[in-house]
């Protein structure tokens, strides 16, 4: 394998057929300022103005700001192996989720392998079915497993609804999910502040902690863990697991005894993976860095550290 | 071809015809039957006289057809298998089963022994450890065939995999994540066993790649062929192919050849193309078609599996209590798809494995017909295997065809009786006596390389239903005779493909297919019905003796 760059942040864009995922995608392709690398379902639904084309050759899209759209056709994990072995840097990677599938599946991809890491799932839901879709005999577990362990839900269609319904549109998700991030989309708002919250900004990123972001997310709390020295992979395997389940998400470098290489831990609603670090920062003052995310009522930080402490050599 | 007319002798040949269901003498002429009956109503056809008695102590049955099986199993045998069931390499290899992990092991050091690469990876397949008791196969277990090749096994059902400790290893999947694909062991690390996509991911990446999703050869088109040869097979479904070009080509160019000795029908996977391009793409093809390649078809898949717990019921459910299966396609979209398809005359078979599936298809269906209603659509509902009588009554009204997964019945009916569908309903899975019964027009198939590739095999569950474990599933209520159960593998099946007017029973005008059998399956008991032998086949006139290595 050839030298490593950064891994790739990616996130995951799940919902029920016709929530409008197509639409939230054809708009972030035109209108983003990074360069993203959205993998779709249906290539012919997307529908870009022509003069953005800049190639299209059958499975892949590319515009002229820099993004590319790839069609997955049959082939999910071929068509982005392929897009990680071209080598292409991109800002992000938008995966599209089937309409029927479950987008936390697709996550686990960028928790396990080393050149993605999992920035966050998003589900579109239309506000005008949402409430109908969670009760229906047949798609009711599908609809709510899709909710399960996503990070922001992005209401679709609020101008079809009254205000009623998208009142109930809200219940019905809070009733699958009563902690999650509940966001009505509309025509002028900027689409990548989506992507770059649902993994909590460049602060949650794996290859470290920055200082002084200040978190404009309300109803969720922030908490860091600074050590020195190392943890035991076994215990740190069973505090991981007794962790509280108001902490959502808990990320960053760490060291582990008897490993000479830092590792960075990615734990995301009780999933965890421990990757090597492609990279060591050159101030490396802690030997351990974790930032964690959690709902407004996260027990106090001298509890959470009492838990991983106990992990330390 | 030769203007020449042949006539073949026979012990006896089972025609299939109930207008002329016996005979001793075929003749056949360019390929084709000329006429079925005695010595004294054929012998003046013969050029020069010649009776060809090659096939004298033979009989000769239409050539099986199987309808639902895949080119994956020409594909399969270069890797090892380690299933538990006794199969036929494309070369009339009896490969026999592994049924306990030691003899797993041995069979993997084998191979391990024969690859001279020390880094290159062992893949094998064809494990389930529903057929060796629920005896998981661990990393340790691989272990002992190598410390330090990487070593993969994938499951029958092409979903589930497991790896030595030196692949967890690599991939950091040893200790370093927990995450729902990989199943942890006693000790708390990965047992070796992956499931899911994530998983399956990581590892094909650090191996080097999917030695499966490579591009199709010439040599795994000959395997198939080979394989259907060893099993009396003339015609053969290729049931959810992309059709790349790289694969279109190949199609073409193998059966072009005189000698390619099974006819093929590939079908289109709907999942590969939004309906429109597969509706143009399909009309292409079939003007390509030839004689050995039937282009026509287009393939839905509605759910998953029974044993995989992906399949879609309707209440009360899986009988352990297991939470409902898994749409491929979403509800609302299948009578979309069905719809554009039934209005553009093409085809379809729909895979739906549970009975919440079976029943949104029909849905489908009847919404197809009621816009605009189609004579003679023969739209096949594949595996369909937990549909009860109201089902198939609905089936019957709207001209539906079934597609029965009768070796289900040997390979995981112990699976079926005890975890998901309990006594009652098992004794009913692939319900052919209630096809029979309400007159359905069906086949019985293997999936191969799900189950082994074997018509005789696949007729003999259909007769016995009965278990691995010996148990009986509903013999005296859904069994079938012996001779309802060769229709299944042979007119019943070319009826589904829409062939049935050129295969499936032997008599004039209809291509000279045959299955040349040791012995007569309505002479012999029903319990030997898998163990008659297959001298080979005939393909349009030209005898093929299966090899046997």
């Amino acid at each position: 394998m050839i030298a490593k760059a950064a891994p790739a942040p990616v996130t995951v864009i799940g919902g029920f057929l016709g929530a409008g995922k197509t639409t939230f995608l054809n708009r972030l392709l035109t209108e983003t300022t990074s360069r993203n690398a959205v993998l779709v379902n249906d290539f012919g639904e997307i529908n870009v103005d022509a003069s953005l084309i800049a190639r299209h050759d059958g499975a892949t899209m590319s515009l002229t700001n820099g993004c590319v759209c790839c069609s997955i056709g049959s082939g999910f994990l071929e068509t982005l192996g392929g897009l990680l072995d071209s080598g292409e840097r991109f800002d992000r990677i938008v995966i599209e989720a089937s309409g029927v599938g479950d987008p936390w599946r697709i996550a686990e991809i960028a928790l396990i392998e080393p050149g993605l890491q999992l920035d966050g799932v998003l589900v579109v839901a239309d506000a005008s079915r949402i409430e109908t879709l969670v009760e229906d005999r047949r798609v009711g577990e599908t609809v709510r497993n899709q909710f399960a362990k996503c990070d922001v839900v992005l209401l679709s269609k609020r101008d079809l609804v009254t205000a009623d319904t998208l009142n109930a549109a809200r219940n019905a998700i809070r009733s699958v999910r009563a902690d999650v991030r509940l966001e009505v989309l509309s025509r002028d708002m900027k689409l990548d502040q989506f992507l770059a919250t649902a993994g909590n900004k460049s602060a949650f990123r794996a290859d470290g902690v920055e200082n002084g972001v200040t978190d404009h997310e309300e109803g969720f709390r922030r908490w860091t863990y600074r050590r020195s020295g190392s943890f035991h992979r076994d215990r740190l395997a069973s505090a991981i697991g007794s962790l509280p389940s108001q902490l959502l998400r808990l990320k960053g470098a760490c060291q582990l005894d008897g490993e000479r290489r830092p590792l960075v831990l990615q734990m995301v609603y009780g999933d965890w993976s421990l990757s090597p670090a492609e990279r060591v920062r050159d101030n490396e003052f802690e030997s351990i860095a974790l930032v964690g995310v959690g709902t407004a009522d996260l027990p106090p930080d001298d509890v959470l550290e009492a838990i991983l402490d106990g992990a330390l050599m | 071809m030769s203007k020449e007319t042949a006539v073949f002798s026979a012990r006896r040949i089972i025609t299939m015809n109930p207008s002329r269901p016996f005979a001793t003498h075929v003749a056949v002429r360019e390929g084709r039957i000329v006429a079925v009956g005695s010595e004294a109503e054929l012998a003046n056809l013969a050029t020069a006289g010649r009776i060809d008695d090659q096939f004298k102590e033979k009989i000769l049955l239409p050539g099986f057809v199987e309808g639902h099986s895949h080119i994956m199993e020409g594909m399969m045998w270069s890797l090892p298998y380690v299933g538990a069931g006794d199969r036929r390499s494309p070369e009339g290899r009896l490969v026999e089963g592994v049924r306990d992990i030691d003899s797993i092991v041995v069979r993997l050091k084998q191979a391990e022994a024969e690859i001279k690469d020390p880094n290159a990876p062992l893949f094998a397949w064809g494990f389930d450890p529903l057929h060796i008791g629920g005896r998981l196969l661990l990393r340790q277990d691989l272990d002992r065939v190598s410390t330090t090749r990487p070593i993969m096994v994938i499951h029958a059902s092409f979903h589930i995999s497991n790896v030595n400790t030196l692949v967890l290893e690599q991939t950091d999947l040893l200790r370093g994540a927990n995450i729902s694909g990989v199943i942890l062991g006693k000790d708390g690390l990965a047992s070796g066993e992956l499931q899911g996509i994530a998983a399956r991911f990581r590892v094909f990446r650090a191996l080097g790649g999917n030695p499966l999703s490579g591009s199709l050869t010439p040599a795994d088109v000959a395997r198939y062929a080979a394989s259907a040869c060893v099993q009396g097979v003339t015609t053969i479904t290729d049931l959810h192919n992309d059709l790349v070009d790289n694969t279109i080509a190949l199609y073409k160019e193998a059966t072009r050849q005189p000698d390619f000795g099974v006819r093929l029908v590939p079908a289109l996977a709907s999942v590969s193309n939004p309906p429109e391009q597969a509706i143009a793409k399909v009309a292409a093809l079939r003007a390509s078609n030839n004689d050995k390649l039937h282009y026509g078809i287009v393939k839905l898949v509605v759910d998953g599996s029974i044993q995989g717990f992906t399949a879609r019921l309707r209440w009360p459910g899986y009988h352990n209590g297991a939470a409902n299966g898994l749409w491929y396609i979403a509800p609302e979209e299948l009578p979309r798809l069905v719809d554009i398809y039934h209005k553009a005359g093409i085809q379809l078979h729909i895979h739906t494995n549970g009975d919440e599936a079976t029943e949104l298809a029909l849905d489908a269906i009847e919404a197809a017909q009621t816009a605009m209603p189609r004579l003679d659509h023969r739209h096949t509902l594949q595996h369909c295997q937990m549909a009860d009588a109201a089902l198939f009554r609905r089936m019957k009204a709207l001209g539906v065809c079934a597609n029965l997964f009768a070796n289900h019945i040997y390979y995981w009916g112990d699976a079926h009786y005890e975890l998901t569908m309990g006594p009652e309903r098992a004794a009913r899975l692939d319900a052919t006596g209630t096809a029979q019964r309400i007159g359905v027009p069906f086949a019985i198939h293997s999936d191969a390389p799900v189950t082994p590739l074997g018509p005789l095999f696949t007729a003999w569950c259909a007769v016995n239903r009965t278990s691995s474990s010996g148990r009986n599933l509903g013999r005296e209520t859904e069994g079938l005779t012996v001779e309802q159960a060769l229709a299944a593998i042979t007119i019943g099946a070319a009826y589904t493909l829409k062939m049935d007017s050129m295969v499936g029973s032997i008599e004039c005008g209809k291509y000279a297919d045959f299955a040349v059998l040791e012995d007569d399956p309505l002479a012999i008991a029903p319990e030997k019905l898998k163990d008659i032998g297959v001298w080979g086949t005939v393909v349009g006139g030209q005898a093929k003796k299966a090899p046997r290595a």
